[in-house]
This record gives C-alpha cells, structure tokens and sequence, in this order.
C-alpha cells in the first residue's frame, strides 16, 4: 500500500470553472499507522467474517499481530473518523481478534522458506524491531540469524511487557511462526566487545541490524538515589517480574513517571503483595504519555496517582527507603516536546511514605555491549546515530533502528523500522542506492467524503475484563477478547472513509463517487476522490491540466478519466463492442439515417477495456492503457539482459513488483509489468510491439471467467490470445515466447510462480525483430 | 528536413496547382466527407504548412485511389504527394490512426526482421504442387496472415492463394512458394515508413534472386503494385516479369489451354485501384470473368477507370467516411442483381465483408465476395 500525503489537485475546465480533487490516499487510520497496515481493508474483512483473511492483510505489513492487538498505543483509533461523530472504531481489539482466532483454529501453519541468496543476516537482538527486520529478510530469501542477549526471545516484549496485559503463549506463538519461516534465533548469545559486530561481517555475516532496544533506565540525579537500598529501575524490575524472580517490593511501593512503563511497573508492583502503590508524575494527567485506558485500568485496581508532583529527595532510615520528598508544582510555559512544562512551588513539600521506590522516568541503549572506544557514531540521548530515511550506521553494512535508535518508543514505531532496516539491508546486498522514502506519520488536514451528519450513533464494544477483586496477585491475562459476534459488529461501525483501497473492484458501483480519474504518467494508477460536482465533469473534456499542490510543492499534472470514448468520425457502428459489453454500458445510436454511432455510458463502464480491444476502426479511445501507456511500459527494455513483458490484470499481480523476483537479478532477468483492469484490453498488437521492442517473450495473467465479474473481458482474452498464438506462430515464434494464465483466486503466490516458470522456460532469443525503430509517437492524429 | 521534403514535392508537379477542384470533384472521400479537400491539403503543403499538415486527420484519409491524379489538368501526382508528407510527418512522430491499433503495421514491421524463420505455407495441402526453384514464382501476400487476424469475418481469404496454386498446377506450372516471403512493404510505405519498406523490397528480391523465377505472379493487386511501380521508384531493379493472377489466366484462355464453363452465379467485378488506376489493368480480368461473351456479367455503375474503391488504405483511418464509400460500392454491386462480387485483391475483400458487420447494410446491401482464381477455378472444364 502506498502512503502518500494529502494533496490537492485543483484544475480549471473549459468553461474556467476551477475545481479540487483529493488524490485517493489511504484512509487516516492507515496514514496513521507507523507500518503502514492497511487498516481499513482488515476491518471491512472482518465485518464479513473473513477473519484469516483479514489476518493476512495486517501480516503484509505487520508480523506481530497478536502482540500488536493487545499492547499496541493504536495511533490509527486517535484518527478514526468516528472521533468527530461519537468514539473510535475498537481497531486494536480487532487486530488481536484476528490473531486470536488464528490461534484458536490453527489450519495453516507457516512453511520454512528456503534461503535462495547466498547473503545470511546477522540480527542483534529479537524485539520487535529485530523480528520485523527477520520476518521481511528470510521473506526474500536471506539467511538470518538473531542473537538475543536474554534467555527467552521478545526483547523489550518479554522483558519490559508484564504477562497479564501480554500472555507469554501469545508472544510464543508469534516468534514460533517468525521461526518456523526458517529465522535461527540465538538466545544467551551476548554479543560484546570493541571488534563483535566487525567480527560479524567478517565471519558468515553480509550485513548487521542491530535493534538492542533502550533497556538502561535513566537515573532520578535526586539527593538520596544512591544512599538508600529499596530503589530499583523499572526495566529490571519488570525483567525480574517477568522472569518469575520479583524482588521482595514491602508494603508500600512509589512508582516515579507517566509512560507505559511506569503503569506496568504499578500495575505488576499491585500483584505482588503490596498494599499501596502511588504513581508520582510531575505533569497532569493530560499530559500522561501511557495509554489513556491504562491508567483507568491500574485506577480501577487501586493504584493512587499524584500529578503535579515533582520527586525532590529520597527519605531513609537506617540505609532503606521510608519515602520521597515531593514538591507541588503548577504548569508553566510549553516546552520543546510541546507539553507545558511543570514549574515547582516553593514551600510546597511533601512526603509520601514507602519501601521501594521504582524509578520509571525514561530509558537509553546500554552501549556497554560495544566495548569502550568503539567507532559508532552515537547522538547524545546515547543512542545510535543513523540515516534517518535509510538506519544506515557511520559503519558499512551496520544498520540500527528500533528503540535503539528511537530511544523508549513504542512496539509499532520498532515495527516500522525493522520494515526500513530490511529493506536498506536489501538495497545494500544488492548494490542498489539506499535512499529510502519514508512518508508515514500522522496524516495532516483530512476531510474524507463521509458525510457525517448522516452516521447513525453506534456504541464501542467495550472490552470484557477480569473482575479488580481477582487481579490482586494474579498475572493472568486481564481483557478476554472479542467474541465473533462482537468483533463483526465493532467492525462494521467503519465508516470506510478514505475514498477507496484502490483495489478496483467498487469502481462503477463506488457511492463515494472515487474513481473515474487516473494520472497516466504514474507508475501506478493514482485514483481521484471526486467532490460532490463531479457530475458536471464530462469526461470527454478530459485530460485535465493542473497543479497537483502537496504540501508546498505544486507539479503540473495531466488527469485523464479512466472511461473510454468514442471517436464519431471513426466509429463504423458495427456493434462488434455492443456484442461484447455484458453490462450493457454500450448502445448504437442513429446519427444518420444510414449510420450509427456507439455511446458508451459512463455510469455503467466499468473500464475493463474489451470494447477498445474488439474496436476494429479502433475507434473506442481509451485514455489510460493506450499507446502513451504502453510505451512508457516498453521503454524500460534494456538490452543487456533477458526481457520479459508480463501483461496481467488488476487482480494478478498488480502489487507485486520485481522485488518479488529476487533471484532474477542474479539471472540477468528484466521482468517489465504492465497491468491494465482487466486481460480484455489485450490487443495482438501489445504483444507485436512488445516482441519488436526486444522482449525475448510475453506472459499474459488474467483471472479465470468463472471467477471474474469482467467474465466476457475474459473470454474475449482467450480469444486475442488464440489469434495471437497463431500470429506468433506465422512469424517464426517459438510457443514458448508467449504465455496465458488463468489464474485462481487471483493468487499472488499462483502468480509469482507462473511469472518464475515463464521465465525459467525461455531462452534469450536471437533478434527476430526490425533493426529500423522509427521515432517514438507523439500523437495519432485525431 | 522541410528543404528535401519540398524538394521532393516539387516532383509531383504540385507546384503547378491551377485550383480547378477537379481533384474535390471525383474524389471519393470527399463525396461522404464534406470538410475533406485534396486541393487545400495540397496547397498546405506548397506553402510549407508542415506543422499543421502533420497533425491533419485529412492527411491520412486519402485512399490514394489517383481518381484525382486522373483528371487533374496539370498531371499532379497527389497520392505521391500525401505519401511524401506522410513520411515527413512519420519521422516527426505523428501518425494516422490505424485500425486495429496498429496490429498489421506491428506484424509487417516485425517481417523486416533479418532473421525471421517464418511458418508461412502451412496452408499447402497434399493436392497441391509447389517447388522451390523456378521459372514461376507465386507471390502469396499476406493472406496467411489476414485469414487468422480476421478470422471472425468468415473470409476465406485463402482460397484465392489455394485456388490459384490449384489452377496453376492443373495448367501444368508447378510455383515456387517463398517459405521466407516477407510482406512487400507496400503499406509501410504508403504509410511513410519507407525506410522499412526498404528492407522488405531488399529481402523480397534478394529471396526471388534465389529461385531463379522468372515471372511472377500475383493474387494481391497491392503486392503487384509494390514490385511495379514502388520498388522501382525507390531504386531496385525488378528485372522479372510480373502478372496479376487474372493476367496469367486471361492468357490461358486466350492461348485456348484453360476452358471455363458459363457461371452458374452471375457476377460483378471490384476494380482494384492498384490494379486499375495504378497500373492500367482493365480487360484481362474482365476477360477472365467473361469469356465466350457470356451474359452472366454486369458492370457495376462506377467501373474501370472510374472504379470506386474499397474505401480504406493501408489500415489507416477507417471511419464513417469509408464505410459510406464502401456500403455505396456493395449498393452498386447489389444494383447490378449480381449474385457473386468478384475481387482481384484481398484487401478488397476484408473492407467490403468487414461493412457487412453492420446488420443493415449486410440485409440491404449483403452480397457474396469471391476472389477472382477462386471463381475460376470452380469454372474450370478439366479436360480428360
């Protein structure tokens, strides 16, 4: 899925009128995202029970989803359109959901992924940054290892996440399935000393991530820190909560911050036989980084918080803590972070009484790992100082990311990163420049065609919880889960905004309006919200010229509408199109009284093109996937290697690129893919021009006629390709040189394969094509 | 460029333009499109109009059928004219729109390949006798081509190869068939690829060199026409004889070794204009047709020198103005009350049936099309 910002695409028609188009982005849960999970697709799936479908769309982009669904801060819920009209979508819940019923029905278990690039991976560290990095790495055929300093995998995940918000069978199951792809995970395997990384590369190792989290809490610098026993940092405190050996806490135990970590600290403190456990944070609740609902939680179990409190001394008697010394404090002026800053009352001292202070106020990487004098570039939060947009370290073929990088971040951002540090390591081993494009983050000004005023209130499903009273001493898993009934309801209270998923389907039927719109100079086919006076853009009048204005960026832009028209002079009113159109988009209408003349409907079309393609006159003018299209397509030919044009439609293939393909690199392999809605566009000329061009061979993808709603686009490509075959055949082609699949279900893996078998099975071909290329077109004269 | 193309203008006598509209006047395209006019494309490009002229849809709606050049008082040669601009505008990266989004311009541009290893003669059956060394070499054309892209139209557009390698044999000549036969080119140039015609011409000769031919015959009038008039014309030299099918027939029967009994259809006859107008063949296919002063011929209105065309040219901008050209033609060869047209090149052929796609022109006007050897060969008296 492609994440874009917002931007503005304002032109003027012929009548001056001046309009704005929306470029279709992706909705505001998915812009919001850090990984870029296509949420609302996951959500529409499950609010028609396609639960492992639904799974399977969040794993493309995320490969913890279980863990995600329970712990993650859901930067998607705080921009769900529902805000405006009454409580967000429950997406998180939703998320673990659809893991949980994996889980509870486990049909099909991940099959190992045999190692195709010579390269292997070493991976420092196994959270969730590290796993990402792992997961996408083995995906593309790399070896990887990960060494894990700790004696159970998960990173901060296990060590830092108390088991009764993460239930450790869950974190199992999700590392079991990264494993099982084939990901060796290392555990007690410290990896130290001034040359251990350098010692990598030399030996085994083609490139190194290192994703060792901030696991070093920072310290209070308040009178008292050291002098006292009873003063433990929140990361080995919850390590030895979760590593079974909690330290003896006394009765009264004070927790110093206001990040998750501090809640979790309270909250697991409450389990272990405390009576009172105090939160001390200098700033208001407002200000609070922890999730909103955690703090409800860890109140509804007892915990007692002071705002506004500013920790000023460490009290003890007899070398143990008996308190702090706090100072009251107002808010000031905001700062850099942009919350106001907490300015101290004078005079305003208090003491609140207890045995264990845990100090949970932030953290930082332990470099001590490195050795003293090591040559990575470091910044002063000690963290590592990388390529922002590519992780890439001062040292070759070293990447960082995650909290080591971050600093204390969250389980999503680490995600994110771990998906950029496996795509630079990528770039890297294949010698390609790293410069990677990282536009995620919160979307800015979004106004989606959802009409709110229109949206009927419906309630969030709340969470089914364990009972306070059971929680004292209990490390079980607090919220239950959805059921099924629950979870499709939530789901359906997506209002689907954004305008589309971009997956076509929808595309006449769309009530939003979307579509219809197409920059035929992009790479990909970029469709266009359509605002309300849509109606009053005839098509015919298209292309378009404008400004498409991004931010402060303003391009000049062509927009072309996706429905074909006809040319009247050139139409022969055979019917050969009217024949072919079973949605019935097409009529003949009297001109003359002899002749007659095709109208196509734009309400009905639903821009498959196999009218274009039986035109003979060719009178149906398509304006995408004509002959501007495809020569940009066929440009990219490069003579050096063996070529390969892949015609597919929309549904074959069409996210798929040559990534997928990575040992065609090494084969000498130049795969050009060039999709169109439907295979019902093919015309034998593409294949000709693509033959004459240099393609050393054609494979054309479609769906299957039983399966496709385009099911006469279909049979008419069975036809062209009969034609086709015959024609190749006249001229000297070998068979091979040109191929059609049917392909099931739309498979992508059904597609990758045939695309391999295609290629494996053809030789670079002589020339066989002419030796005179005329300039390129720039116009059939109309 | 604009200096050899007006060099090259000058040739075609355009210069000498008295603008009498003689040329509007019989042409066809004209008569069912009103805005079209020979004599101000004409005078565009005297005046050195190229950018405008380039990019004029008109440009490629001449049929260069030289009804035109025909009448016009100062013997200007238009059709040569518009092919010359055609080839300026080509190299400027414009183009007519091509019917079938350019299909037969891909195939024959593939054909100038130097290394194409083509699976051309399939269609030779057992019954037939055909050789690779000669004196008589038969020119097929692309029809193997043309019968499986058009093969929704239900042409047939074989038999007239098959039947004529047939009567060939029964009139004890066994042809040489080109297993590498390349398409002449004469659309490519026509158009204004010519360098790709070049290569055609040079692989079509250089591959009749070979088989030692000495004439060569042809069903194709377009095919004919390359190797008379534009091989020629671009500097090769034909040093062999070339006959139309209906040539080569007419001669038998002259000669008395072919005797043809009456046609049980009666028939009609589509005068080709590279046939025609290009290289002045009128009688012998009439000749063919008519033998023995049979009464089973009807002249259709328009015929010989003033012969209606097929309405398009080179696949190139096939609209409502050729469909009106071509559904008058098939009223004409309604009105004659024949049962059976007669034509002496496929192109012919596949214009006029693909019109009868229309459903009403096909009940008003519909009639049979045949190619000129395959109505002889069914007349054919095989003498025991």
């Amino acid at each position: 899925m492609k994440n874009s910002k917002q931007s503005t695409f304002t032109f003027q028609n012929k009548q001056d009128q001046s309009y704005q188009l929306g470029i279709t982005d992706p909705s505001p849960c998915t812009l919001a995202c850090p990984a870029g999970v296509n949420v609302k697709s996951y959500v529409s799936l499950i609010s028609s029970g396609r639960f492992q479908e639904a799974l399977d769309v969040v794993r493309e982009q995320n490969p913890l989803p279980g863990i995600c669904g329970r712990i993650c801060t859901h930067p998607c819920e705080e921009f769900c359109t529902r805000n405006e009209i009454d409580t967000p979508v429950a997406i998180c819940w939703l998320k673990r959901f659809v893991a949980d019923f994996e889980l509870n029905h486990p049909e099909t278990k991940p099959k190992k992924i045999k190692q195709i690039q010579k390269e292997n991976i070493a991976i420092i560290g196994s959270g969730p940054a590290g796993l990402t990095a792992a997961n996408d790495l083995i995906r593309r055929g790399y070896g990887v290892t990960i060494f894990e300093a700790l004696k159970k995998p998960g990173g901060m995940l296990i060590a830092g996440i108390p088991s009764f918000r993460l239930p450790r069978n869950i974190l199992k199951a999700e590392i079991d399935a990264i494993k099982a792809l084939g990901v060796i995970i290392k555990t007690n395997n410290i990896i130290k000393g001034k040359d251990a990384v350098q010692n990598l590369l030399k030996f085994g190792f083609d490139a190194v991530f290192i994703a060792v989290g901030a696991h070093k809490g920072k310290r209070l610098n308040i009178p008292g820190e050291t002098k006292y026993k009873g003063i433990i940092d929140c990361v080995d405190f919850l390590n030895q909560a979760n590593f079974a050996s909690a330290p003896g806490l006394g009765k009264k135990v004070i927790v110093i911050g206001g990040g998750n970590s501090a809640i979790d600290s309270a909250r697991t403190a409450m389990r272990l036989n405390t009576e009172e456990v105090h939160v001390v944070y200098r700033r208001s609740r407002k200000e609070m980084p922890a999730n909103a609902a955690e703090i409800e939680e860890a109140e509804s179990e007892g915990i007692q918080f002071h705002f506004l409190s500013i920790p000023n001394k460490v009290v003890g008697k007899r070398g143990k803590v008996t308190g702090m010394e706090c100072l009251q404090a107002k808010l000031g002026k905001p700062d850099a972070s942009g919350r106001r800053r907490p300015v101290p009352v004078k005079g305003s001292e208090f003491t609140v009484d207890a045995n264990t202070i845990i100090s949970a106020i932030s953290q930082e990487p332990d470099l001590d790992f490195l050795g003293k004098n090591h040559e990575f570039k470091t910044t002063k939060w000690n963290t590592f100082a990388v390529d922002e947009n590519t992780l890439a370290t001062n040292m070759k073929g070293v990447f960082s990311g995650g909290d080591a990088v971050l600093g204390p971040s969250t389980v999503i951002d680490s995600i994110a990163q771990g998906h950029v540090a496996a795509r630079s390591i990528y770039r890297y081993l294949n010698k390609e420049p790293l410069q990677q494009e990282m536009k995620t983050g919160a979307p800015q000004e979004w106004e989606f065609k959802v009409d709110k005023t229109l949206q009927e209130h419906s309630k969030r499903a709340t969470m089914p919880m364990m009972k306070v009273p059971k929680r004292k001493n209990n490390f079980e898993e607090v919220e239950y889960g959805f059921d099924e009934a629950t979870a499709m309801a939530e789901a359906s209270r997506c209002l689907r905004c954004g305008p589309c998923s971009e997956c076509f389907i929808c595309v006449p039927e769309c009530g939003k309006e979307v579509a219809l719109f197409s920059r035929p100079n992009e790479d990909e086919i970029s469709l266009f919200r359509i605002p309300p006076y849509y109606k009053t853009l005839d098509p015919a009048h298209s292309p378009w010229n404008g400004s498409l204005i991004t931010g402060k960026k303003t391009e000049p832009v062509r927009l072309d509408a996706l429905i074909p028209y006809v040319s009247d002079p050139l139409c022969r009113g055979c019917g050969d199109c009217v024949d072919v159109c079973d949605f019935d988009a097409i009529q003949l209408i009297p001109k003359t009284d002899e002749m007659s003349v095709a109208k196509i409907d734009d309400d009905i079309c639903r821009v498959c093109g196999t009218c274009v393609a039986v035109c003979s006159p060719s009178a149906i003018i398509p304006r995408v996937f004509n002959q501007v299209w495809l020569d940009q397509k066929l440009s990219a030919m490069d003579p050096k290697k063996k070529n390969v044009v892949v015609f597919s439609c929309q549904w074959n293939g069409s996210h798929i690129d040559g990534a997928a393909f990575p040992d065609f690199q090494s084969k000498n392999t130049n795969i050009l893919f060039a999709h169109f809605m439907c295979t019902g566009r093919l015309e034998s000329s593409f294949v000709f021009q693509a033959l004459n061009k240099g393609a050393d061979g054609v494979l054309v993808t479609g769906c299957d006629s039983d399966e496709c709603h385009y099911d006469f686009g279909v049979r008419q490509a069975e036809k062209t390709v009969e034609t086709t075959r015959q024609l190749i055949h006249l001229l000297g082609f070998e068979s091979f040189r040109f191929g059609y699949s049917q392909i099931k279900g739309a498979d992508p893996e059904t597609f990758t394969q045939e695309v391999k078998n295609f290629v494996d099975g053809l030789p670079t071909k002589k020339t066989h094509r002419s030796t005179i290329q005329k300039p390129e077109l720039k116009a059939e004269v109309l | 460029m604009s200096n050899s193309l007006i060099e090259s203008i000058k040739k075609t006598n355009a210069f000498a333009c008295l603008e009498c509209g003689k040329c509007t006047s019989v042409c066809p395209v004209s008569k069912f499109n009103r805005q079209y006019s020979p004599r101000s494309l004409l005078t565009k490009a005297v005046r050195e109009h190229f950018d405008t002229l380039f990019q004029d849809y008109d440009l490629w709606s001449c049929l260069t059928c030289k009804r035109c050049d025909a009448v016009c008082p100062s013997d200007i040669k238009y059709s040569d004219l518009n092919q010359i601009v055609r080839t300026g505008a080509k190299d400027s990266g414009f183009h007519g729109k091509c019917s079938h989004s350019g299909a037969m311009e891909m195939l024959q541009t593939i054909m100038t390949a130097p290394d194409l290893n083509q699976n051309r003669l399939e269609w030779i059956t057992d019954d037939m006798e055909t050789t690779n060394e000669g004196d008589v070499l038969y020119f097929v054309g692309c029809a193997p081509y043309q019968d499986v892209f058009f093969s929704d139209l239900d042409l047939n557009i074989m038999d007239g190869a098959k039947s004529s390698v047939k009567l060939l044999n029964a009139l004890g000549v066994t042809p040489v068939l080109l297993p590498d036969e390349r398409c002449c080119g004469h659309d490519l140039l026509w158009n204004g690829d010519v360098e790709n015609f070049k290569m055609l011409a040079e692989h079509n000769l250089d591959a009749i060199k070979k088989t030692g031919a000495k004439t060569l015959l042809f069903s194709c009038a377009e095919c004919m026409s390359a190797f008379n008039d534009l091989y020629p014309k671009y500097g090769f030299s034909v040093n062999i004889k070339l006959k139309h099918m209906s040539q080569f027939l007419a001669e038998k029967i002259e000669s008395g070794d072919l005797k043809l009994k009456d046609s049980e259809q009666s028939l009609t006859y589509q005068d080709p204009c590279r046939l025609g107008r290009h290289m002045g063949i009128y009688d012998e296919p009439r000749k063919v047709l008519l033998p023995n002063g049979s009464n089973h011929f009807t002249e259709m209105k328009q015929s010989n020198k003033g012969s209606l065309c097929c309405g398009v040219s080179a696949w190139m901008n096939c609209d409502t103005t050729s469909k009106s050209i071509q559904k008058e033609r098939l009223k004409q060869a309604k009105d004659t009350g024949a049962d059976v047209l007669a034509v002496a090149c496929p192109k012919c052929q596949i214009h006029l049936v693909c019109t009868m796609k229309d459903q009403a022109v096909k009940e008003k006007h519909g009639v049979q099309i045949r190619d000129i050897s395959a109505i002889t060969l069914d007349r054919m008296i095989l003498e025991t």
